[in-house]
């Protein structure tokens, strides 16, 4: 039984700590990034690595890679709806910024 | 309640004879407490119902005094800034505190667990919790209103309101916003319960159109209701903390709080009708004795409804210096969502198709929806094309648009609803020939009230102006004069409503011979909801079988002809 | 810790409650399916929440847009070091996190879960700590939008009215999930032997979760723009 449960527990830190190692590595990345990138691209890869570690905190740390496909499927409506909000708000913005 | 009827709880007094059935959850439980501290869903439904009667009464009282000011050109009762104050409690606390929660968190409280066979919502402390954040949010904007009232509109629209408005704006949305994560709890609580507490045998497809309603009205609740609480959490910052948001003398762009609003907002009108509809489907099929025509398509439709309804906020914002390409695409996109409506429409008036019509008053509010809502449906086309809205917009044509859907439509289904399923809550009938005559009193006073808006709009009446030129007083007369009638209409149920509470007689199980679980326990039922596990075994509005011509007797055979 | 708990049921049945408990399932079966449906539950308002946020991050967006140029003057001065050091911080709250939600559903990992938790507040508690210091020296150096700013052009008085908005809701939130995370450690001190199998330690770690990943995408908007060259 406690056989079983320190195999669990080492596997439990295993996996997070190497999410943890990544996303750590992934913030210095962006540091590194933000100072030595040429400018019109620190944004882009910023944002990337972002994207990047908030995937692997939702995958890893909040288990949507175990989850059940409802729960799967509700996540990913929140994004379908934020990319609603974001492109059609976008295109009158950007519209009038080309226009202006 | 009297004390002849103490024991009328039950069907049987236990004194007399104990069946050891379970008391009604009206009678479980007699305390104040118990009822301010239940996590009963049909308690809390109560509890809705009285808040959001409260609520419609204050907003008519100032709708009220709109009208009557709007009864002569000049202005002769109110004065300007008072005008603008009432108006804006008009809208703010018609749609956020009697509208939006209306049937949701009435009825859709109260049926969705008896419908799907369940005991209770899936989080039933959520469910209360709920109903105190409404009750929070409801009374700061009484505060608002109190202290001064706020002369924004219910739109709250920038730079005014955050840098030039001298009303209490903070605190009004405030009161919203707090109101706003009530509706959210609630939506997540309707989706987790009809996903994971239906009764054995009820798919998906065999849930009553009442409970799809329920749960696409959820979706937009979950989906829509955040961005409104972060848009007036911007405008708190920009007018209370002083911080640049919006104001374009600081570099904002007033457009993007339009965005942001009507992102929700016509979501909002959605969460306003999609439950309407559901009443509706559940109350023509009974009265008709008629399965829905082409159920799938109605499921189809009010997901189409809710999906869609996201994408086109862009039409309330043609005139406000919004890019002509973004304009085109919203206005492409408003006519596509009409055509799932335009379906439920067909589909409603198909199913009466050689049915056995009876005209009991809740079957008078559904027809009464049918047209209203297809008026204010199709006047809506009008202003989803640009050219058109362009002339009248923030004229009284988008003032009897809206008001035929939220007013005609909504309400109209709002107390359709309320009558259906009065005998199920109360265990209580009221009185029926008074109740025909409120619903046809309501739908006169009605289109009195609204039909002249049309014309005045088209004639060019700007809205939210409290003098107009004289040309306009006699559609402002037949307008104001219908409001009269049409508060009459709402007077009267409040009045044989709460008789039949003390008077009424005792109703059946199932007293209109409907489908539905919500009919197979008692009026009222128990604190469990049923007796023993219910199980589905057919699917819904089972009224005609199968090849089978309906027969040509009264549904109801003691009350002749009309039933 | 759990000397004293002999009295209490240990199984998962202790958790269920109405209306789960009259499904009609074995036992355990019920508390499965409560355990999904709590899960499914905090999901749907987290998907919410991305909406609340979203639209926050929508504004930035738009006016980042409008004016780039100001926005990367006004973004060099925030503190980087601050910043990362904050970023790090959550970063380890959210590993503390995820152990204490995967070692409460174990047996045996009681003391495990309850260091966890008591990790992420104290983390959680530092960083509010670095933000109140962050805080003054930002005050310090006008840079609080209104009279006497301390930067010229226009629009990076709109790039701090956001900093100070996104990080004063962030923080609203993350105080939230303190308050969380310290009520379970609470109830576990009164009733040992409460969070191991309880749906309340996943449906706050989700929560705990969700605010972490906010600040991973605010970091780059208010701390490492306009750095280069």
């Amino acid at each position: 039984m406690s056989e079983r449960s320190r195999t669990s527990i080492g596997r439990i830190w295993r996996r997070g700590l190497i999410v943890w190692a990544l996303l750590l590595a992934f913030l210095a990345l962006s540091l590194f990034a933000a100072y030595a990138a040429p400018a019109s691209w620190a944004a882009p890869i910023n944002f990337g690595i972002a994207a990047t570690q908030a995937v692997l905190v939702a995958l890893l740390f909040m288990r949507l890679d175990r989850a059940d496909t409802l729960v799967r499927l509700a996540a990913a409506c929140g994004l379908f709806w934020l990319a609603i909000l974001f492109a059609l708000t976008l295109t009158d913005t950007l519209s009038r910024l080309a226009n202006s | 309640m009297s004390g002849a009827s103490s024991d009328a709880s039950t069907l049987a007094n236990p004194r007399e004879l104990d069946l050891g059935l379970p008391v009604s959850y009206l009678a479980e439980g007699r305390s104040v407490a118990s009822w301010l501290f239940t996590t009963d869903h049909k308690r809390i439904a109560i509890l809705y119902a009285l808040s959001i009667t409260f609520f419609f009464f204050i907003g008519g009282a100032a709708a009220t005094l709109v009208r009557l000011e709007l009864f002569t050109p000049e202005g002769n009762i109110v004065g300007a800034d008072t005008y603008n104050k009432l108006f804006s409690l008009h809208g703010i606390v018609m749609v956020w505190f009697f509208l939006i929660p209306s049937i949701p968190t009435t009825m859709g409280n109260f049926l969705l667990p008896l419908m799907i066979g369940a005991r209770d919502l899936a989080f039933p402390k959520l469910n209360l919790i709920s109903w105190y954040l409404n009750m929070a949010g409801g009374l700061l904007t009484l505060a608002a209103v109190l202290a001064g009232g706020i002369d924004t509109g219910w739109t709250f629209y920038v730079p005014y309101s955050t840098v030039f408005s001298n009303t209490f704006v903070t605190l009004a949305v405030l009161g919203v916003f707090v109101s706003g994560f009530s509706t959210i709890a609630t939506g997540v609580n309707f989706i987790a319960t009809v996903h994971y507490l239906r009764a054995p045998g009820m798919t998906w497809f065999r849930l009553p159109l009442f409970v799809w309603a329920m749960y696409t009205t959820s979706l937009i609740f979950v989906l829509a209701t955040p961005v409104l609480a972060l848009t007036l959490v911007l405008v708190i910052a920009e007018r209370t903390f002083n911080l640049p948001i919006f104001d374009p003398a600081r570099g904002g762009d007033p457009i993007l709080f339009q965005h942001l609003f009507w992102f929700y907002s016509h979501p909002a009108v959605y969460i306003m009708i999609l439950p309407a509809m559901g009443v509706i489907s559940e109350v023509i099929t009974c009265y008709a004795r008629r399965r829905i025509f082409g159920y799938s398509f109605m499921v189809y439709a009010l997901v189409a409804i809710a999906v869609i309804g996201f994408f086109t906020w862009g039409h309330h914002m043609f005139t406000s210096g919004m890019s002509p390409f973004a304009a085109l695409v919203f206005s492409f996109l408003s006519f596509i969502v009409a055509v799932p409506s335009a379906i439920k429409v067909f589909n409603w008036t198909a199913t009466l198709y050689r049915g056995q019509i009876g005209f009991e008053s809740p079957m008078l509010y559904a027809l009464g929806f049918l047209g209203l809502f297809t008026m204010g449906g199709l006047t809506g086309l009008f202003l989803a094309s640009v050219p058109i809205d362009v002339h009248v917009q923030d004229t009284y044509f988008v003032v009897a648009h809206f008001h035929y859907i939220m007013v005609g439509a909504s309400v109209s289904a709002y107390f359709a609803g309320l009558h259906f399923w009065w005998p199920k809550v109360t265990g209580r009938m009221y009185p029926e020939s008074w109740a025909r005559f409120a619903a046809l009193l309501m739908f006169f006073g009605f289109n009195l009230t609204f039909f002249p808006q049309f014309i005045a709009g088209y004639l060019g009446m700007p809205r939210r102006y409290y003098t107009y030129p004289p040309e306009f007083q006699v559609w402002n007369v037949l307008s104001s004069s219908g409001a009269a009638v049409l508060a009459a209409a709402y007077l009267m149920p409040l009045g044989y409503l709460t008789w039949s509470l003390f008077f009424g007689g005792r109703a059946l199980n199932d007293p209109w011979n409907a489908t539905g679980l919500e009919w197979r326990t008692t009026s009222p039922p128990p604190r469990q909801n049923f007796f023993g596990n219910p199980q589905v075994l057919a699917p819904p509005y089972d009224y005609h079988p199968e090849a089978t011509p309906p027969g040509d007797e009264p549904r109801i055979a003691e009350k002749g002809a009309l039933t | 810790m759990s000397a004293g708990g002999d009295l209490i049921e240990k199984t998962a049945e202790r958790h269920r409650r109405e209306p789960w408990d009259e499904l009609g399932l074995a036992g355990e079966r019920a508390f499965a399916y409560q355990r999904a449906g709590a899960t499914f539950g905090i999901w749907i308002f987290i998907a919410s929440e991305v909406l609340f946020f979203g639209a926050l991050f929508l504004l930035y967006t738009a006016m980042r847009l409008e004016h780039a140029a100001d926005f990367a003057i006004a973004a060099r001065e925030t503190n980087i070091v601050y910043g990362t050091l904050n970023t790090a911080l959550l970063l380890t709250t959210g590993l503390c996190a995820a152990i204490a939600s995967q070692a409460s559903e174990q047996k045996g990992l009681q003391r495990l879960t309850l260091w966890c938790l008591g990790a992420t507040v104290l983390l959680g508690l530092a960083f509010m700590a670095v933000k109140g210091v962050e805080y003054s020296e930002d005050i310090e150096k006008h840079l609080l939008p209104g009279a006497g700013f301390a930067l010229k052009e226009p629009a990076t008085q709109l790039f701090f009215g956001f900093y100070w908005l996104a990080t004063s809701i962030h923080a609203i939130h993350l105080s939230i999930g303190i308050a969380l995370v310290v009520r379970l450690i609470w109830k576990e001190w009164r009733e040992p032997g409460f969070l191991f199998e309880s749906p309340q330690v996943e449906v706050v770690m989700l929560y705990w979760g969700f605010v972490d990943m906010i600040w991973i995408v605010l970091y780059p908007m208010l701390y490492l723009d306009g750095r280069a060259g």
